[in-house]
């Protein structure tokens, strides 16, 4: 089948499931097996995905497009650019997708608006899967906006929950704030070049080649405002605040929206920018990406409910792929993705495996909560204000109790700490420090070392608070003993989704988490060398221009040096490649044994009391438990302000505005209106009734002749003859 | 006498009886009888200018004297009939009185 064929399969069965809901729903009936309908839309597009993963050719991508709107000036196209990127792409967002809406089956069961899940589902992942395929800004700007909303409507599903409704709002707002930045750098390019079309002849990269050094400072500012868009989605410092505040839905929709696929969105458009990335805007992300690593990786310690830890976690990761990007290691970026994706997904399916058997014990013990959502508020014990059904101070020793979840949610744990060799997260996270350190060394930068150092500072404490999360959950003696007892394994349909995504993390089990595989597949697109002349790829020219672009001259000459060695030897062969290699492997080692030997000490052994720890650096630890007091800086600063500016705003608008309407209206009525009534009444009127009177009086005059005697007529007629006769006569 | 003005002044001079009996008459048969000798007074003016002035072989005036006079007849006929009518319905003939149609 050709891949437009398969392309409208992958978008159109989500879309089509997603309309029998809303066709049903507007007919007024409920979609009785949404679930199956939805379930299996997602998987005829997966074999679709995995057919086209298959046969792609990454040496020649596909590219389809056809004019959209066309304008009087310009058209806007709309198509689809296929290559090894989207085939990656689309089978990531498959898979997890397929498998979330397997395991929502269990997990949603009972739910009063279960239906309506899967329809929200089906729709975000055609949304998903359209922003994946665009070939260009405004495909992807739909999308983008698309997944958005889908985003907010799965986060406040249980919009009865005061904090699920404010959640929702607070990560569209969030967002919308980054999709502004990203619409200005849009703008931009388009003022620019006149198309939104980013491949072909006429597309933004091909025109990229064409600009000259003064423009670089120009494509730098449109870059980084095109990546405040990623900043948003994919929750980088400091828009990072919604996503924590996201896990307030349902947990298949956190697996599947805020860790595997929505947020790793702002890390596929970084790297289908990648070639619009000048050095300085990629400084801007590398610098982001790191600095979101180690923040979110370090509020990640503290935190006790075990969906805020994986938020975090995640925006850890997602800070991680970005760094990369940012570090101009495409491929690396592009594989942590995929990796996170799949063990992410695992860990938060997990997450929900374990509330669900929770929530359901709770449940089973307090008979007489009824409603599924109204969590928490007739717990046995203190809530903290954390839901007791995620609070990891209620839980401990379920790995007896859940053996399924355990062992998968240990293997996803291993994975993200990066354990050497056998699991995919050592490939990936150990691919990002590598390149990393390689632009360090042979740049002999210093924006890189620090970055390095930052990157493996955060790998300590993921494999940290990651073992911290599971020695909490699954070891250990059971802390709340009536919840415990009534805990069991999930059904089958929740932990055959675990099993799966669990082999997924392993790369001997299959390709796509396979580093060599992945680095053969996906090749780094080439950057243009803007201001350049077009032959001339000397070193000299480049460094001239890089230091204008403020870096440094021989960060810029070595850049353009491994350009060349690139296509020459390709990287493996590359000594400070090799060396980079070298270090960071053992680095790796280092960094597993000291994160789960320092969680190990703290929480399984018990020699350190995680309490006197935090008592003696109180500071940091109230910084950490405070998130850095980013909302209470959102809130005391923006919210505030925004609030108090449009109560201002409010009352100009009542006084003044409403005022000069008012004042207007009044001279209108009191003017206008009484001057013009003046000369109706008067004149008009006047005019009518005195033609009435007129007639009358003269009538009433006439109307004497009239005397209805005969003989007084005749008389009349008698003398009316005689002045005939008289004038006549005198004629 | 063989001229056109006695005629003339006589006929003017019923015409002008006619007429003020018409107009002074608080009677309907009076007034009737006034209407009569208006019609005379016509008649015999074309009598006489059929006579004097017409040529003799032309009588057209004459015959249409006769005419006046069966005309007059047949409207004596129908006047009385109103009258007896209008006696009928009002109990008088004045024709002061009977003014229904009056606005």
């Amino acid at each position: 089948m050709s891949v437009v064929v398969l392309f409208s399969i992958i978008l159109l069965c989500p879309l089509a499931a997603f309309s029998v809901f809303s066709l049903l729903s507007l007919a007024g009936r409920n979609s009785p097996r949404q679930d199956l309908i939805s379930t299996a839309a997602m998987l005829i597009a997966f074999v679709c995905s995995l057919l086209l993963f298959v046969t792609a050719n990454p040496e020649n991508p596909d590219h389809q497009t056809l004019t959209w709107l066309p304008l009087e000036s310009v058209d806007f196209s709309m198509g689809f650019y296929f290559d090894s990127v989207t085939a990656v792409m689309l089978l990531v967002v498959t898979i997890v997708s397929s498998l979330v809406h397997i395991f929502s089956i269990g997990y949603m069961h009972g739910d009063p608006r279960y239906p309506r899940f899967f329809a929200f589902l089906s729709l975000f992942s055609f949304s998903m899967l359209f922003l994946v395929v665009s070939d260009n800004l405004l495909g992807i700007y739909i999308g983008w906006e698309l997944v958005g909303l889908c985003s907010y409507l799965l986060i406040g599903f249980w919009f009865e929950k005061k904090s699920a409704a404010d959640a929702c709002k607070k990560a569209f707002l969030t967002t919308r704030v980054g999709d502004v930045g990203m619409f200005i750098g849009m703008m931009m390019l388009f003022a620019k070049f006149q198309t939104l079309a980013l491949y072909g002849e006429d597309g933004i990269f091909a025109a990229v080649s064409d600009l000259g050094a003064g423009d670089l400072t120009w494509l730098s500012i449109a870059g980084v405002l095109i990546f405040c868009g990623a900043v948003g989605k994919s929750a980088q410092v400091p828009l990072h605040t919604w996503l924590p505040d996201a896990m307030e839905g349902p947990t298949p929709v956190s697996a599947l929206i805020h860790a595997a696929t929505m947020v790793a969105a702002g890390v596929y458009l970084a790297a289908r920018m990648f070639p619009l990335l000048t050095p300085d805007s990629s400084l801007v992300i590398a610098y982001i990406g790191g600095i979101t690593a180690l923040i979110a990786a370090t509020i990640a310690i503290v935190r006790f409910d075990i969906k805020r830890v994986l938020a975090y976690s995640t925006i850890s990761q997602l800070g991680y792929m970005m760094l990369a990007i940012g570090a101009g290691s495409y491929v690396a970026g592009l594989f942590h993705l995929t990796t996170h994706a799949f063990f992410k997904a695992l860990l938060f399916l997990g997450s929900g495996s374990v509330i669900h058997a929770f929530h359901a014990s709770h449940q089973a013990h307090s008979h007489h909560d009824e409603n599924g959502h109204s969590r928490g508020s007739e717990a046995p014990f203190a809530s903290f204000g954390i839901d007791p059904a995620q609070d990891m101070r209620h839980m401990g020793g379920l790995r007896r109790k859940m053996p399924l979840t355990f062992v998968t949610m240990l293997i996803a744990t291993l994975s993200i700490s990066g354990v050497p060799f056998l699991f995919s997260g050592f490939w990936s996270k150990d691919a990002i420090l590598v390149e990393v350190l390689y632009r360090a060394m042979s740049w002999h930068s210093v924006h890189h070392y620090i970055l390095f150092c930052t990157a493996a500072l955060a790998a300590v404490i993921t494999a940290f608070y990651m073992f911290r999360l599971i020695f909490m959950t699954f070891f250990g003696e059971p802390r709340n003993r009536e919840m415990y007892d009534h805990v069991h394994e999930s059904p089958k349909v929740m932990t055959v989704p675990l099993i799966i995504l669990a082999v997924l993390s392993f790369p001997i089990f299959n390709t796509i988490v396979n580093k060599g595989f992945f680095e053969n597949y996906v090749k780094t697109p080439e950057q243009p060398h803007v201001g350049s002349p077009k032959h001339a790829h000397d070193s000299q020219s480049q460094g001239v221009l890089y230091a204008q672009a403020g870096l440094s001259v021989a960060y810029a000459a070595e850049d353009a040096h491994q350009h060349h060695d690139d296509h020459a030897a390709g990287e493996h062969h590359n000594p400070i490649h090799d060396k980079a290699h070298n270090i960071v492997i053992p680095l790796s080692f280092v960094i597993v044994i000291l994160g789960i030997g320092l969680s190990a000490l703290f929480y399984y052994w018990k020699k350190i009391s995680a309490e006197a720890v935090a008592a003696k650096f109180r500071p940091i630890y109230n910084l950490f438990w405070n998130k850095y007091y980013f909302d209470e800086f959102y809130n005391g600063a923006i919210v505030a302000f925004t609030v108090a500016s449009s109560r201002l705003f409010g009352l100009f608008d009542l006084r003044v505005i409403d005022g000069i309407v008012n004042g207007i209206g009044f001279t209108v009525r009191e003017l206008f209106s009484r001057l013009i009534g003046w000369v109706d009444n008067t004149f008009v009127d006047g005019l009518v009734n005195w033609v009435a009177q007129i007639t009358l009086s003269v009538g009433g005059r006439i109307r004497r002749v009239q005397t209805g005697m005969i003989q007084n007529y005749l008389l009349i007629i008698l003398g009316g003859l005689v002045l005939l006769i008289l004038i006549f006569r005198s004629l | 006498m063989n001229d056109l003005t006695p005629y003339l002044v006589i006929s003017t001079t019923l015409f002008c009886l006619g007429i003020f009996a018409v107009l002074t008459r608080r009677n309907a048969i009076s007034i009737l009888m006034g209407i009569e000798l208006i019609l005379n007074a016509c008649n015999l003016n074309f009598a006489a200018f059929s006579r004097f002035v017409t040529p003799p072989d032309d009588i057209s005036g004459q015959i249409i004297s006769i005419f006046g006079i069966v005309l007059a007849a047949a409207e004596a006929a129908v006047f009385l009939a109103i009258i007896l009518a209008i006696y009928r319905e009002f109990s008088t003939i004045s024709p002061d009185e009977t003014d229904t149609l009056k606005g």
